[in-house]
This record gives structure tokens, sequence and C-alpha cells, in this order.
């Protein structure tokens, strides 16, 4: 089962990240000036204060810094979906980004596990996920 | 100004009780109303000589209720403060406004309040609850309650050092038998043990329902003043020998589970410094207990423990009652009512006055008479910190 819960809110400043989901690419913001990467998006960069930035493609492989199963529903609409993986992925570059970790079912992850992106589409929206790497 | 020069400058001289625990039929503003002219009545002062009215956090209005602003509260009260305050999110700088409006000579007496219906009008944490759609990208993810941002970090420090259910049990246990000789607190004479512990479902894993703190309808306010104007009140005093503040506004997810300077650890240092004193020199601590873990993180960050002394330092024989380092001696919020950082600096202020019944420190069995309390109060995901280290005036 694919792991839909609420479309994302987006922003004028997090449109550019969903908009490259959208066509598959995790796509980061890079400083211009300093070259910092910053996930979640902002207008300025917050080590040097630019407002210039590109985007980076970021690589498939990801590891795992912490995960949580939800076992309770906090929204009768994620009900349905117990258990589920919420997990703080660590990126290249040391960022880290929300996701969820899917495919895991009887595996037992760990933080230090090497990941691996997947994507999910829906209507609206396509959504960063992770799996685990064999 | 060296912060030094504020150590044993501003007093607590008023705290004001509520009925609290499960009071149906109550508004949030009448528990703010209520625990304020208690506050008053305590500190035995004249309400127009009240300077500053902060409100604590401002929440959405629940179960009919009206918004509550200080704007409200004062009008109710029939004051006219000149300031009029209300922390809008759950960051904490309170301290600094009450010690700048104090120190400064702007104002006599600041109030520092809090009131919520929130258990009978059953408060929920999850923004989505409320909007009926997405506040935020995360919501993409599922990932819509505090619990699960503090459990994130719980997890991964379980995964770097050690720590676990089998140790914030221990600080469950402590405290429920803390609460279970305050005839004031949601757990009074309700016993926690082992097995109820671990037969509860986990809601967020790692964390279990009675990792968390409940809701509570009530409120608690506080009085401060200059530490000249508090020897002539109804009250002993009790003076704020050093204070720390710090924010650190990192999205949870960019927090790092081990921080040498995160917001508690610089809080703690920053009032160790100012007091001219070291954690061995503490007697007991009130701290911010959202959840049992957030005990564990301000103890470690505040350098009581090293991470690898988790399983010794963390016993209920060491937390609870007649142990050797009491912490949350009222049941804090986890077992005694949920009023955020003034559940545990009220609890400091009161064990310091000696006015704590059976749960006294000095007086319960293989306990210490304090000299020094810490006291902690969190906000946001462990990102918003105050501590206060409380001493009684001679």
């Amino acid at each position: 089962m694919k792991a839909e819960f609420f479309e994302p809110g987006i922003s004028a400043d997090t449109k550019g990240f969903w908009e490259g989901c959208k066509e598959h690419k995790l796509l980061i913001q890079k400083c211009d000036c300093c070259g910092r990467l910053r996930w979640p998006a902002a207008y300025i960069c917050p080590e040097c204060l630019s407002e210039k930035f590109s985007y980076k493609e970021m690589a498939q492989e990801a590891t795992l810094y912490s995960y949580i199963t939800v076992r309770k529903p906090f929204h009768p609409s994620v009900e349905e979906k117990l258990p589920y993986y919420v997990i703080d992925v660590e990126l290249e570059g040391g960022i880290r980004m929300i996701s969820n970790l899917v495919g895991a079912e009887g595996k037992f992850p760990k933080c230090g596990d090497r990941l691996r992106l997947k994507w999910e589409d829906y209507g609206a929206y396509s959504k960063p996920v992770y799996e685990l790497e064999d | 100004m060296a912060l030094s020069e504020l150590r044993n400058k501003i007093a607590i001289v008023g705290v004001g009780y509520t009925e609290q625990g499960k009071v149906p039929g109550r508004t949030a503003v009448s528990f703010h109303c209520e625990a304020i002219r208690n506050a008053v009545r305590d500190a035995g002062i004249d309400k127009n000589d009240i300077g500053a009215l902060l409100l604590y956090r401002h929440f959405d209005a629940i179960g009919g209720d009206y918004d509550v602003t200080a704007f409200t509260v004062a009008e109710q009260l029939g004051i006219r403060p000149q300031v009029l305050s209300q922390e809008t999110y759950c960051t904490r700088s309170w301290l600094y406004h009450v010690a700048g409006m104090l120190a400064s000579g702007l104002c006599r007496y600041v109030v520092l309040s809090y009131g919520d219906n929130g258990r009978s009008a059953r408060r929920s944490f999850v923004k989505e609850l409320n909007k009926g759609a997405a506040t935020d990208e995360l919501a993409a993810y599922g990932d819509l309650s505090t619990m699960a941002k503090y459990a994130m970090l719980a997890r991964r420090a379980q995964e770097t050092y050690g720590t676990g259910p089998d140790i914030w049990k221990e600080i469950a246990i402590a405290q429920r038998r803390w609460a279970n000789i305050n005839p004031k607190a949601a757990m009074y004479r309700k016993v926690l043990d082992d097995e109820t512990y671990y037969n509860t479902a986990y809601v967020t894993e790692p964390f279990r329902l009675l990792d968390a703190t409940p809701n509570s309808d009530g409120g608690r306010a506080l009085i401060f003043t200059t530490a000249e104007l508090a020897k002539g009140l109804e009250q002993p005093p009790v003076l704020i020998r050093g204070f720390g503040s710090s924010n650190q506004p990192l999205s949870p997810y960019r927090l790092d589970a081990l921080d040498s300077e995160s917001a508690a650890a610089q809080a703690g240092r920053q009032a160790f410094d100012m007091a001219g004193v070291s954690k061995d020199d503490i007697d007991a601590c009130e701290l911010y207990d959202c959840f049992t873990y957030t005990v564990e993180a301000t103890l470690r960050d505040y350098g009581f423990f090293r991470p690898e002394e988790v399983k010794e330092f963390l016993s209920r024989e060491r937390l609870g009652p007649g142990g050797e380092f009491p912490v949350n001696t009222s049941g804090g919020m986890l077992s005694e009512a949920y009023f955020m950082g003034l559940t545990p600096v009220s609890e400091g202020v009161m064990q310091l006055r000696g006015q704590c019944g059976e749960r006294q420190l000095g007086s319960y069995p293989g306990t210490k008479t304090p000299e020094l309390i810490m006291c902690g109060d969190n906000g946001a995901v462990l990102q918003s910190h105050v501590s206060l280290i409380l001493e009684r005036m001679d």
C-alpha cells in the first residue's frame, strides 16, 4: 500500500521542491554564494543570507538518521495506513529531510541503515519515499 | 551588564493554583483569572500594582470557548497593566521579559499565567485535526504530531547510547510516586507499576501513551518582583539566583539527539554561571516533562549525567520520593497536571517555601531540606529552553 496521507501544503518557497518531485527529481536548494544546501526550502540562505540559489539534484542513496513507527492514528484519515514509518533521512552533504520508509514489512530498520530513493505518484503531486537497501 | 549582577535580584512572591484535573464546564479565561486572583492573594499585593501581564501560549479556543488574550484577562480582573503580552508559539521568552521589566524598574510586579480547558474540551495538538487539511509539507508523510518529533530524537538517542523504554519507565514511575502523595495531582494514589507501563500500547514507537503528558483543565499563575519589594510580602520570597534562556531555531528533524549546544545545554550553562554554582550544589530539579524522554534530555544536557551513565542515573529510587536526587516532586506534567512551564516552576517555589505537605523535601523520610532547586521550561521540540536556579531568601 502506498503511504498516502495529506496533499502537502505548498508555499511559494517550497514550490520548486514539489515541482521537481513531479519529474522524479529530488531538488534541494544550494546557495550560489556559499554553497550551503538547505531543506526546508527558504528564500534566503541561513548561513550567508544570500537569496541567490540553484537547485541541486540529490543522489538516490541516503542514510537513515532516525525513524518512528506510528501505531495510533493522530487523524482519522491515517487510520487505515497504520502502522507506518516516518523517517529523518540524511542526504548527501549532511542535510536532513523528513520522508517515509516503505516496503519494510517484516524488516527491522536501524539508525545508520542505507536507503534508496523511490517515488510515489498521486494525482496532484509525487512524493519521495525510501526503501531499505539490501 | 554582566548577568551575575542580576543574581538574586528577582523574586517569585506569589503562586496561584486553581481547581485542576478534570473540571468540566469552565472556560480557559476563567482559569487564568482564578489563578491570578489566587496568586495576588498569596503574595499579598494590590492588583492595581501589576505592571505587566504575560500569558503563556495562545491556544485556539475549543469547546464553545471564546478566544483568550491578555486583554480579556486584564478586563475580567479589572486591572490596567502597562504591558499586556502573550506567547503565540511554543517558544519560551517570558523570563527575559520578566527580568528586563523588573531590573529596569519599569514594572513593580509581573504576572505570568496559564489557563486551559484542554482536558474537558479535548484539545488536540495535531493541527490538521483543527484545520481539516495540511498546514505544511510534512503532512504529506503523515508526520502530524508533536509526539512524533520528540519520538524521532528519542529513537536516535536510544540507538546512540542505549536509552529506551526501560529508562523512560523509571522516569514515569518515579514521578508517579511523587504524584501518589500530592492530593492535587491527577494521579494521586493511582499507582503505576512496571507491568502497567509495558502493557500500554505504543502510540508513536518508541513512545507509549504513558510516556506522554495528558491534558488538564485548570490554571497556574506566578508573580515576580524585585528582591527589594519582595521583603514585605506575605510569603517567604524565593529568589532567582541564576537563569538562562536559549532558542535553537532549527526544524526538529535538523536537531542532533546529542548536542552540547542544545537549547537546554546553553540555558543550563548560563544559569549555572550566573548563579555561581555547579550541578553538585543542586538539591532537586523541577523540569518540563511533556514526555518522559524530555526529562532525560534536560538532565543530560544540564550535565547531571553522561549518556553512558543513563541506566545507572535515571532510576525510580534516585528520582522518586526518598531518593537522593528528587525530580518533579509534584508528579510533574506527566502525573500532576499540564500547565506547561508553570507546573515545574511553581513546584520549585513551593518546595523552597516549605509548603508541600507530605511530599515536602526535608520532611519526607530520606530527603534533605533543599537550598537550591533547578527548574526548566522547554518549548517546541527541545528547541527552546528557560532554566532557573531558585533559592529561598534568608
